[in-house]
């Protein structure tokens, strides 16, 4: 038996919301790198992803 | 100790078990453990005083002291409370595979777990050193060098290469259906806001996989040390 492995393959709206979630983690990380207590929780990593991902694009879309 | 492990393994479990799981208590699961030890592991400051465990390893792995929350009866006896007092044995599968998760994991270091607590024996592979006692800083640097933070990266590059579990259609389709709580929580969170929380554990282990990586590598200039119970520039608890 020979183990393959498969990648699918992401559609073009895939890897427009997966370069979104890049940008919202390069700042969380640059935001990070200096204050280091920022990295330290969970709940301020989701309320952030919350705010990067959701609050903002939604607002985003109202406006526009 | 494992950094980002326990915020990235729950999404491996979810995807490959043969048992029907939930993924909020499988995360909670996951974190049980450590919830209310690695503060005093570290020590906090309050006013003039500094709250901390007089001997870290012991107090967060061992017996006396809290190691028991790494131990497999100690994710049973929570599983029971889900499934006796608040009448959900969903609940209680799922925070038992994710509470394990994490006390396996923790065996790769040098203190490892008593597993199988109350035998007090420490499990432990010893592949990468436990440095909790060092605090918080030396601890994220020695972990960030050595086997450890490769066990957090199989986790990442995995998650990556299984994209579609953090896709909508894979969160409709088995994370909102699997558990009551998602169609509760809807009622006043929106859908798009609930795909963007199921999210936020990879989001936050991969995130600051990367960030600790560069802190340690890029700004402090640590030394990488992949040998078997490294990095050997820190000083190894042992049990």
């Amino acid at each position: 038996m020979r183990l393959r492995l498969s990648f699918d393959r992401p559609s073009r709206r895939d890897l427009v919301v997966f370069g979104g979630y890049c940008v919202a983690s390069a700042i969380y990380i640059a935001i990070g790198v200096s204050v280091f207590d920022f990295l330290l929780s969970f709940w301020v990593a989701a309320a952030y992803l919350l705010v990067a991902a959701w609050l903002i694009p939604t607002l985003a879309r109202r406006v526009g | 100790m494992s950094w980002a492990a326990h915020d990235l393994e729950p999404y491996a479990i979810q995807k490959h078990t043969k048992l029907k799981l939930a993924f909020v208590p499988l995360l909670i699961g996951s974190y049980a453990p450590d919830m209310m030890t690695k503060w005093f592991v570290y020590g906090i400051h309050l006013g003039p005083w500094e709250l901390k465990a007089s001997n870290p390893a012991q107090f967060h792995r061992g017996w006396p002291g809290f190691g028991f929350t790494h131990s497999l009866i100690y994710g049973l006896a929570i599983a029971l409370i889900f499934w006796k007092v608040f009448d959900s044995k969903l609940w209680a599968v799922s925070f038992l595979v994710g509470q394990a998760a994490h006390a396996i994991t923790d065996t790769g270091d040098t203190v490892g777990t008593m597993l199988l607590f109350p035998w007090t024996y420490h499990f432990h592979f010893g592949a990468w050193a436990y440095a909790g006692q060092t605090g918080r800083a030396t601890d994220a640097a020695a972990y960030f060098s050595g086997l450890g933070s490769m066990w957090d990266l199989l986790f990442v590059v995995y998650g990556l290469w299984s994209w579609r579990v953090l896709t909508s259609a894979y969160f409709d389709n088995f994370i909102y259906r699997a558990d009551a709580f998602w169609p509760w929580l809807n009622r006043w969170v929106p859908r798009a806001a609930l795909i963007v929380l199921y999210r936020a554990a990879f989001f936050y282990g991969t995130s600051r996989w990367i960030a600790w990586t560069i802190w340690a590598h890029v700004i402090h200039h640590y030394p990488y040390d992949l040998s078997w119970g490294g990095p050997h520039w820190v000083h190894a608890a042992h049990p």
